[in-house]
């Protein structure tokens, strides 16, 4: 009982996954009944040409000549002493309805499969852009790329080979089966019975090819991924003087690999084999058992080699249906996980979003808390304003929560108490967009797309002109470097900016958001220490960026410390100390400690 | 295609079997047709024994060709697999010995797509193209006699559609190689951009680029529309032209073979062989069009293969057994200068070299520490490299006990200098197994113990499987800190003589690289150590410190002296206290 219930569940899901498919492909639905149509027109055509033979055969080359059929005679009439040209054209026309059908089903099922799955991807890419920054902590983009280009494959065969194939073989089959008996129930009868020991092959190849293409996608998989790791890794090898070993591990990898491969090879000839030798087999059966027949002329010449031909075209469909069924199978598995990214819910947006009256750049957090995970508290009670156009720096140990305050002010986290307004307004009322073209981020790591260095300072803004994003860099001080490269701004940027330094990057990215121009600036300042001559530029540039906005920099350089309207000193997601320089250094706490300690550094040494 | 001769040449003997069974399923199954012949022949003269003779044959020739059919395939498609297998291990084996030059030459990526795609057009030429090669044209020289011997003219005009056929496949199998590779970028570059804009996912959503982002997807995807669709275009031929060529000939027989069988020229049963014989060549046929392009991809992919094979890098290993060197420990830069551009041919336009080390001169003797600090660039890590030969000298040598490195054997150098390198690389394999990196014989307890020294205690305490836990791809579970950790782990497993620290703490707080720093510095006391660091203020215990500014040596000397100077190092030292003091409260 309770395995009947789990399957009947299993095809409810089926079903719903079928359904979300087909949801992707009923905008192209016109092509696609076209190509369901032409189906069954391609079998009559295919089918139609042993019976032509047949009747070839029969009417003109038997000695024993056999009355034409009804419809044929006025054909042959008209065409007199032709009557072979008149059936070698009807042949033509056939071969031709043939040839017609198939492209046209082939080619529009092809273009159903690749547009719908196109769209499909596309909504997923849409979908997944969308989604919380948690989700992505969770996981790995390696995943993503694999759900959103193999997963959406494997359902792509299904919709251009898969599903349908299989009624239009059923169909082909079925038709060959009423053809045959018509003909001949005996001589049917006893061709049929190839069919058991073929489907009895055909499943015992199947069942354990199965086992062994998993197998074989595991070993590969295995293979490819210690090859790319030791590709990546060989300074580590070398240095190691691993080299010895990381071979003979390879060696252990690649015979496995090889070992499922010839097994898979050995099974598929041995498949490919049976079933020719079976078609063989049949057409002696037909000649065996037909030839008595038409010595006893119970049917006629023609029909033998009808038969023959027809037994030739039952083979490929039976073949290929287990293989379709696999198709399926795992198109499903595939649908079934991008169903599952799917429903991953994206960030939630107000329905109404706030209009924002008063527009000079505030921030406030009241009160807030935050987790990552649930039990451990990143910010605990965290209060603190940032005035219009003020300059605030956080200070603090690294997990501390400065990042977090970042993360949350940019929505890429919402708090799990308190709340954050911007310009007075709570930031889970806002606009997203709005919100997040109101407050221009700057992060330690930058991040550069591959492309050009206009591309990446524009991103997507085809307002920028050029003169803009010449201005940009130059008062990013980026644009001295940029103009001594060949390309000049067109200099081609590599995956991730791996052809440019730390400096130039860094720079870059000041640029970016200088041409992003936000009324908010938030800045996780690199640690990185780069040479003294780009240190002086990144400090000009940085000067450039902060004016005219208000600014929380979570800060690693002193001069920046010193320089900004106040500094907020963060421990353990509290707020320890917090005041303009004057104010800190006037307390005697933490700050003047750190304030004495940099100017006895310029006394003489102790 | 020399070199995959001679990988060809070992299995020779699984060739000439596995041919040799071809040759029989040819001659089996073109023996059908004639025997089918002869059976309508016999139902025609009403002689029911012959027909029953016939019968027999046909089934003793199907089971036969099967077998035969069966075993020419696996054993030659095999012959393939091993030769791959062999070519890929033989890659490998040649890659481990080529220097960081190559690695920078040619990316893991394209090295990839070398080991992976073009491996498979090779191994496809020779499975395929050997099968193909051999059947088809033994089956058409068998069906031509046949046919001959029964009618030279209906022969004739029936092969026609298959010279067609044979040709149109040939340019036909090119061009949906072509697309077909096409096909594969195209998805190549989906991946690559869905890689990009999630990897930068923050990016995305800070400048709000969602919109930007997903209009380059639909464009990519566009694009791959249309080279899906040319492919479909062409390959939607493939099947009709085939299916097509086979009844055109079978018109033909048809028709003019229907007139001379009115005009008692031949007989309904060689009307049958002829119908027969045509729709068995319609596929090899097609298969020797394709594989002749297999065979054209698969002789340039070879060739990519071979450049790989031709690689010999400068710092080639050479097969010494990796023993480690008895050595006192003595190492000196003598008056060592380097530029990345120097032995890069091609690229000197004209211009002087940037060195990115000048005239360095350093002795560390046996026993000592030596502390070499400076900014990112200064040229820190090219002193390590070179010491470890991962580069040569531009000018200058740099010895061992006196001894040029280059003098003494690469394994033996290697297995001798321990490096904790900037990045901590690691394996996706258990952590144990990552400790013994570099010794595999090492015993649990000595890993146990490495790890200790590293400070990895508590991490493994906390850690699902402790030291047999798995560390995700390149060590992507563990965090930075941990990572360094365990990458000095793996080193005190190696136990090396020279001990060298590049930077290698660089990701945990300055008070962990401290205590890790000072455990490590008991358990190899002794033994000459290399420190590498950008913080100054990890290193003030060291006999010598240099500090490295544009590749120069530009202050030298213990702390004390450093400090009293008031120089670079100086300037660094309270930097950085200040800034920790700063990141600590």
């Amino acid at each position: 009982m309770e395995v009947g219930r789990e399957e009947k569940l299993a095809r409810v899901r089926e079903l719903t996954l079928l359904k979300r498919v087909w949801g992707f492909v009923r905008p192209y639905r016109v092509p696609f009944w076209i190509s369901v149509i032409l189906m069954p027109l391609n079998t009559m055509f295919a089918l139609s040409q042993p019976y032509l033979v047949k009747l070839t055969i029969d009417l003109f080359l038997d000695p024993r000549h056999r009355p034409a059929p009804a419809w044929l005679r006025p054909t042959l009439h008209a065409a007199g002493a032709h009557g072979l040209l008149a059936m070698g054209t009807l042949y033509i026309v056939m071969l031709l309805g043939e040839f017609a059908t198939f492209y046209g089903q082939f080619y529009l099922t092809m273009m159903v499969a690749q547009y719908s799955m196109s769209d499909l991807r596309t909504a997923l890419f849409n979908h997944v852009e969308r989604l919380p920054m948690a989700f992505f902590d969770r996981t790995p983009v390696g995943r993503l790329v694999s759900r959103m280009t193999t997963d959406i494959d494997a359902i792509s065969e299904m919709v251009n080979a898969g599903s349908l194939t299989i009624f239009n073989d059923v169909l082909k089959l079925f038709t060959i089966v009423v053809i045959m008996l018509t003909f001949n129930v005996r001589l049917a009868l006893w061709t049929l019975c190839a069919i058991p020991p073929l489907l009895i092959m055909v499943n015992f190849f199947r069942v354990r090819a199965r086992v062994v293409y998993r197998e074989i996608r595991e070993r590969l998989a295995a293979l490819n991924a210690y090859l790319a790791e030791s590709l990546a890794g060989m300074s580590v090898i070398q240095l190691f003087t691993r080299e010895r070993e990381s071979r003979r591990e390879f060696d252990e990898l690649n015979l496995r690999a090889r070992e499922s491969l010839m097994l898979a090879n050995i099974y598929e000839a041995g498949l490919f084999s049976w079933v020719e030798a079976l078609s063989s087999i049949t057409i002696a059966i037909i000649l065996w058992v037909g030839g008595g027949d038409v010595i006893r002329t119970l049917i006629s010449l023609g029909t033998l080699v009808a038969f023959m031909e027809y037994a030739q075209k039952f083979f490929n469909p039976l073949r290929e249906m287990s293989q379709k069924y696999t198709v399926l199978q795992s198109s499903l598995v595939a649908m079934e996980r991008i169903e599952a990214l799917l429903q991953e819910k994206p960030i939630p947006r107000p329905a109404t979003p706030a209009r924002i009256v008063d527009r000079r750049g505030s921030i406030v957090f009241e009160h807030v808390e935050f987790a990552y995970r649930p039990g451990e508290p990143v910010l605990k009670d965290l209060s603190l304003t940032v005035e219009p156009g003020q300059k605030v720096a956080i200070v603090g140990p690294t997990g501390s929560g400065k990042t977090t305050i970042i993360k949350l002010l940019t929505r890429f986290y919402d708090v799990n108490a308190g709340r954050i307004l911007v310009d007075g307004v709570d930031v889970r009322e806002w606009d997203l967009t709005e919100l997040r073209r109101t407050i221009g981020l700057v992060q330690q790591d930058v991040f550069l797309f591959a492309g050009d260095i206009l591309e990446n300072i524009r991103l997507g803004r085809v307002e920028l002109d050029d003169s803009a994003v010449r201005a940009a860099l130059g008062r990013a001080q980026a644009l001295r470097f940029i103009e001594q490269m060949p390309a000049g701004l067109r200099e081609e940027v590599h995956e991730r900016g791996a052809n440019f330094s730390a400096g130039q990057r860094q720079l870059m990215s000041f640029a970016r958001a200088l041409a992003y121009d936000p009324r908010i600036l938030v800045m996780d300042e690199a640690t990185s220490s780069v040479d003294s001559e780009t240190e002086h530029l990144v400090q000009l540039a940085l000067e450039q960026l902060l004016s005219g906005r208000t600014a929380l920099i979570i800060a690693h350089r002193l001069s920046t410390i010193q320089s900004s309207d106040r500094i907020l000193v963060l421990s353990n997601g509290t707020l320890r100390e917090s005041g303009t320089h004057q104010e800190l250094l006037d307390r005697r706490g933490l700050y003047y400690r750190l304030f004495e300690l940099q100017y006895g550094a310029a006394e003489p040494a102790e | 295609m020399k070199r995959l001769l001679r990988y060809i040449a070992r299995y020779w003997h699984r060739y000439a079997f596995g041919i040799l069974c071809t040759l029989a399923t040819a001659a089996l199954g073109m023996a059908i047709p004639y025997l089918v012949r002869d059976a309508i022949n016999a139902i025609q003269s009403h002689d029911y024994a012959q027909l029953a003779f016939i019968v027999k044959l046909i089934c003793a020739a199907a089971i036969l060709g099967g077998v035969a059919r069966w075993f020419s395939r696996f054993v030659i498609f095999n012959c393939g697999r091993d030769i791959e297998y062999n070519l890929r291990n033989d890659l490998f084996a040649h890659l481990v010995k080529l220097g960081p030059d190559f690695y920078e030459r040619l990316k893991t990526g394209d090295l990839m797509s070398r080991l992976v795609n073009d491996l498979t057009a090779v191994r496809m030429m020779i499975g395929m193209g050997v099968l193909s090669f051999t059947t088809t044209p033994l089956m058409w020289v068998l069906s031509l006699t046949v046919m001959l011997s029964l009618s030279p003219r209906l022969t004739l005009a029936s092969i026609a559609p298959y010279l067609v056929l044979f040709f149109v496949m040939y340019r036909l199998s090119r061009s949906i190689m072509e697309r077909s590779l096409r096909v594969q970028e195209g998805i190549g570059a989906i991946g690559a951009k869905i890689q990009e804009s999630l990897s930068g996912i923050h990016i995305v959503k800070a400048y709000t680029l969602e919109e930007h982002q997903a209009s380059q997807f639909r464009e990519l995807n566009h694009g791959y529309n249309e080279q899906g669709l040319a492919l479909a275009r062409i390959r939607g031929v493939l099947l009709p032209l085939i299916n097509g060529a086979a009844a055109a000939a079978t018109m033909i027989v048809l028709i003019y073979g229907g007139a001379l069988v009115m005009a008692h020229h031949i007989s309904i049963g060689d009307l049958v062989a002829f119908m027969s014989y045509l729709v068995a060549l319609a596929w090899p046929t097609t298969s020797l069009g394709w594989t002749i392009s297999l065979y054209q991809r698969g002789k340039a992919s070879m060739k990519r293969l071979n450049e790989i094979f031709e690689n010999t890098s400068t710092t080639m290993i050479a097969e010494d057994g990796a023993l480690r060197l008895e050595v006192t420990g003595e190492v000196r830069w003598e008056y060592v200068s380097f530029s990345y551009f120097a032995n890069r041919n091609g690229s000197g336009n004209g211009a002087a070299p940037a060195y990115a080390l000048r005239n360095i001169d350093v002795t560390v003797r046996p026993g000592e520490k030596l502390a070499i600090v400076g900014r990112t660039g200064a040229g820190k890590s090219t002193m390590v490299k070179l010491l470890t030969r991962m580069i040569e000298p531009t000018v200058g040598r740099v010895t061992i006990d006196g001894v040029d490195i280059r003098e003494l054997p690469l394994g033996g150098l290697r297995r001798t200098v321990g490096v904790v390198p900037q990045e901590p690389l690691l394996f996706s394999d258990t952590l144990a197994r990552n400790v013994a990196f570099g010794r595999i014989d090492a015993t649990p307890a000595e890993v146990a113990e490495a790890a200790h020294v590293a400070g990895l205690d508590s991490d493994i305490a906390m850690m699902p499987r402790g030291l047999d836990t798995v560390v995700g791809e390149r060590g992507m579970s563990l965090s930075g800190g941990q990572k360094q950790r365990v990458t000095i782990a793996r080193l005190l497993a190696y136990n090396p003589a020279i001990v060298v620290l590049d930077d290698a703490l660089s990701s945990v707080d300055t008070e962990t690289e401290r205590a890790v720093l000072e455990s490590l510095g008991q358990s190899v006391r002794g033994r000459t150590t290399i420190v590498v660091s950008h913080r100054a203020s990890t290193v003030r215990d060291a006999d010598q410190i240099i500090v490295l500014d544009e590749g120069v040596i530009a202050e030298r000397g213990t702390h004390e002296e450093l400090m009293a100077r008031r120089g670079i190092y100086a300037g660094l030292f309270h930097r950085q206290l200040l800034e920790e003091e700063l990141t600590r409260y």
